[in-house]
């Protein structure tokens, strides 16, 4: 007597429970789907005991670039204990790609004010595509402990607006100097 | 070894308890209302919170991909 | 008690020491890095320090806990003396010879590594052979907690397991399988390049198998704090157990879905890609049910108690608890920071808004809120209803009790509380020491102070604790004889044997954990990704 009702009234609420979690699941589908909001996910791997000699992450290829086509690409080493290099400059209101690789241990990062947050792992390249909405100065810390050295570890973005953000011959854009 | 016996303390989950069982045949015509309707308020409470975050602090900072 | 109770105080001694040590490091810690502190430390000090205290809760005051806990239920719940008992000694010391191996190198500060040592930085070989052993002391105890339940089930056939075995069970079979990720880092990959026969490790690999262990343990921590809820607190509260059935759908939910879920820590990482996160996402939204389920049938349990006591109306029950009786009293403030502490976790899963909180005191917030929060004080009021029953003793008075528990809440909350909102501006995790006089990190200072007042309310709720149960052993009180476990309000006669037993949900664990993991892992086989020099720590 008591014993069925009793596991009605659980199945009434585990399916309360049920339709509230298909909900919240087809909103994070819906938004991966249409929105661009998914996490980084580009699984590219790359040797991290070379990487600093040739290739893309040479020193030389490092900070931002505009590509031909207009395309914003930035590119920065993490390493014991610094991001090279260690201020980087993007436009407002393009979409622009941010690749990172390291060559010795697990390190992270995440851009204050923004939804940019990745690890970067030996061994892989870490990506992220965004859009910077607002200009200004943001920090870039290494959020992942990496040694001693961690609470160190940190960056400046600069989001520059469209005045501002110049590229050079190359295609290249550094941080306004202030 | 000596078996020792078992003080009251160790008594399995079947020995009474001070419940009466009509006293409980009672509350249980209610329950559980109240519960439903507190658990429902934290759940809903949760909900809306979930929802505010994503739209009004996550979705304003940019595309994430 | 059947001869355990040395058995057990041992466990839960070295438990409890182990947490005051870690409270008081943590308390260092906060003010280290707030505006307060800023020239006090430094950052080998610091992360020592962070390496000791992780250790210290996540392993030691949990696995120790757990253990002790385990064989008072095995004994008290079936009624029976505790099979092998030799071997579960064996075990606890098996395991305290590992927590010696893990601290010495800690104090020496070769093994800065954190309680994640994510690769490729490495500690010493101790600490992690060190953990090895506290592992496998516990896996003695997983042995004869399936052991007892099995022996049990024969001299009683047909009957059903008592619930509190029941959950104590299925939280050792899972721990069994939790613990498959760890040991094969720390064996296969870890322990290697500490000791210098491999001069590479693959990073990506490493941190996907620590994932799997990651995301479970925290379930092999909450598992006793739930089998207090459903077998014990309803007792307290002078009434029944809403449902012995959701009882046991809730600890093979939870046998089920903590395991396939581990990459949620993983979201932010470059070596799965998004289809793999978001089947963990989809899985990781099955194990929040449990929850949800136990949070309904524990306030319809104290609805019950609470009309039995007279309440009326939609809430009148509430006021009629008695509030005055600690496990009814943590429950209470264990369901609030539940609330609070469920809700970041539901942010944390969220696939790409994961993004807007890694490595952010968010995350830091969290896992303090749930664990340090909602589990330990649970801990709490289990080691305040069981040691009468251990050391035949009583309390003199209940007050000192729930000004405890009371400080703990209070303290948890100012701690956690600011620090999600820290974690929302940007603040990055794992830090000696900021660099308040940069314009973004200054806001933060006056934040981070607020955290560091709840981090000392905390302190002195941790030293009453060990307090309160100190004297107890002194105490001139006699323990009442009075049973512990509570019945349902429809107590069950038998149950299906999939409600019995963990047969069938073995094969289910399997089949998602190869579903989960299967590629992510075998990825690392078919495709080695080039590998980081390892870097000593030591």
């Amino acid at each position: 007597m008591h014993e069925r009702r009793i596991l009605g009234t659980e199945l009434l609420w585990a399916f309360g429970v049920g339709v509230l979690i298909a909900a919240t699941l087809s909103m994070i589908v819906f938004t991966a789907l249409t929105g661009d909001i998914n996490p980084p996910s580009n699984v590219e791997r790359l040797d991290p005991k070379t990487l600093h000699l040739s290739g893309e992450f040479a020193e030389q290829n490092l900070g931002t670039t505009v590509g031909a086509d207009g395309s914003v690409t930035v590119r920065a080493i993490a390493t014991q204990f610094m991001f090279v290099p260690h201020c980087i400059a993007v436009p407002r209101g393009r979409p622009v790609t941010l690749r990172f690789a390291t060559p010795d241990v697990i390190h992270g990062l995440l851009i204050t004010g923004t939804n940019v947050n990745t690890m970067v792992v030996p061994g892989f390249v870490a990506q992220v595509h965004t859009e910077f909405y607002r200009t200004g100065d943001l920090l870039m810390p290494c959020h992942e402990y990496c040694g001693l050295g961690h609470s160190e570890m940190w960056s400046t973005v600069q989001v520059l607006p469209d005045d501002q953000f110049k590229p050079g011959q190359d295609g290249r854009v550094s941080c306004a100097q202030r | 070894m000596v078996p020792d016996q078992p003080p009251a303390a160790d008594a399995p989950s079947e020995v009474a308890d001070q419940v009466d069982e009509r006293a409980l045949a009672e509350a249980m015509r209610v329950v559980p209302l109240g519960a439903g309707v507190l658990a429902g308020l934290a759940v809903a409470l949760l909900v809306i919170g979930y929802l505010l975050i994503y739209l009004l602090v996550f979705l304003p900072r940019g595309t994430v991909g | 008690m059947r001869n355990v109770e040395r058995l057990c105080l041992a466990h839960f001694w070295v438990a409890f020491a182990a947490f005051l040590v870690a409270a008081v490091l943590g308390t260092w810690q906060m003010w280290v890095r707030s505006p307060l502190g800023a020239q006090i430390g430094t950052p080998g000090q610091y992360f020592m320090s962070v390496t000791a205290h992780g250790v210290s809760m996540a392993y030691v005051l949990t696995t120790f806990f757990i253990m002790g806990f385990g064989y008072f239920v095995a004994v008290t719940s079936l009624n029976r003396a505790l099979p092998g008992k030799l071997w579960a000694w064996v075990g606890f010391w098996m395991a305290i010879v590992g927590v010696v191996m893990v601290l010495i190198p800690i104090l020496m500060g070769d093994a800065s590594v954190l309680f994640t040592f994510y690769p490729p930085l490495t500690a010493t070989p101790s600490f992690y052979i060190g953990l090895v052993l506290v592992v496998g002391g516990s896996w003695v105890w997983c042995v004869l907690m399936i052991v007892a339940m099995r022996e049990w089930k024969r001299e009683n056939p047909r009957r059903p397991v008592p619930l509190a075995m029941f959950g104590t069970v299925a939280n050792a079979v899972m721990w069994l399988w939790t613990t498959v990720g760890v040991a094969v880092e720390l064996v296969f990959q870890v322990i290697p390049a500490s000791l210098g026969l491999v001069q590479t490790i693959d990073a990506g690999l490493a941190r996907t198998l620590f994932s799997w262990t990651l995301h479970a343990i925290v379930y092999f921590w909450l598992l006793p704090a739930y089998i207090a809820f459903y077998t014990m607190v309803p007792r307290a509260a002078g009434g029944r157990l809403y449902s012995d059935t959701m009882g046991r759908v809730t600890f093979i939910l939870f046998l089920v879905y903590s395991l396939p879920v581990g990459m949620h820590h993983l979201l932010m990482d470059p070596q799965h890609g998004n289809g793999w996160k978001f089947i963990q996402v989809l899985l990781t939204a099955f194990v929040s049910v449990p929850t949800l389920l136990t949070i309904f049938t524990i306030t319809a349990s104290f609805e019950v108690a609470g009309r039995l006591r007279g309440g009326r109306g939609v809430f009148g029950w509430i006021a009629a608890l008695p509030w005055e009786r600690p496990m009814v009293l943590a429950t209470g403030l264990a369901f609030v920071m539940l609330g609070f502490g469920g809700f970041g976790g539901l942010i944390n899963m969220g696939y790409g808004m994961n993004a807007m909180v890694h490595n952010t005191s968010w995350v830091t917030a969290h896992f303090h809120l749930i664990f340090g929060g909602s589990v330990v004080i649970m801990y709490f009021a289990i080691a305040y209803e069981i040691w009468p029953r251990l050391t035949g003793r009583d309390y003199a008075s209940p007050t000192a009790l729930r000004l405890q528990l009371w400080l703990w809440f209070v303290g948890m909350m100012v701690m956690t509380l600011p620090w999600h909102w820290l974690g929302l501006q940007g603040q990055w995790r794992r830090v000696a020491n900021f660099n308040y006089a940069d314009p973004i990190i200054a806001g933060w200072g006056p934040w981070v102070i607020v955290s560091l007042v709840g981090g000392l309310v905390l302190l002195a709720s941790a030293l009453l604790f060990v307090r309160n149960l100190a004297i107890l052993h002194r105490s001139p009180v006699p323990a009442p004889q009075q049973p512990l476990y509570a019945l349902a309000v429809h107590p069950p006669q038998r149950v299906p044997a999939a409600l019995n037993g963990f047969g069938l949900w073995n094969v289910l664990v399997l089949v998602l954990m190869l579903l989960a993991y299967g590629y992510p892992i075998a990825q690392f086989i078919l495709e080695p990704s080039p590998s980081a020099m390892v870097h000593r720590m030591y």
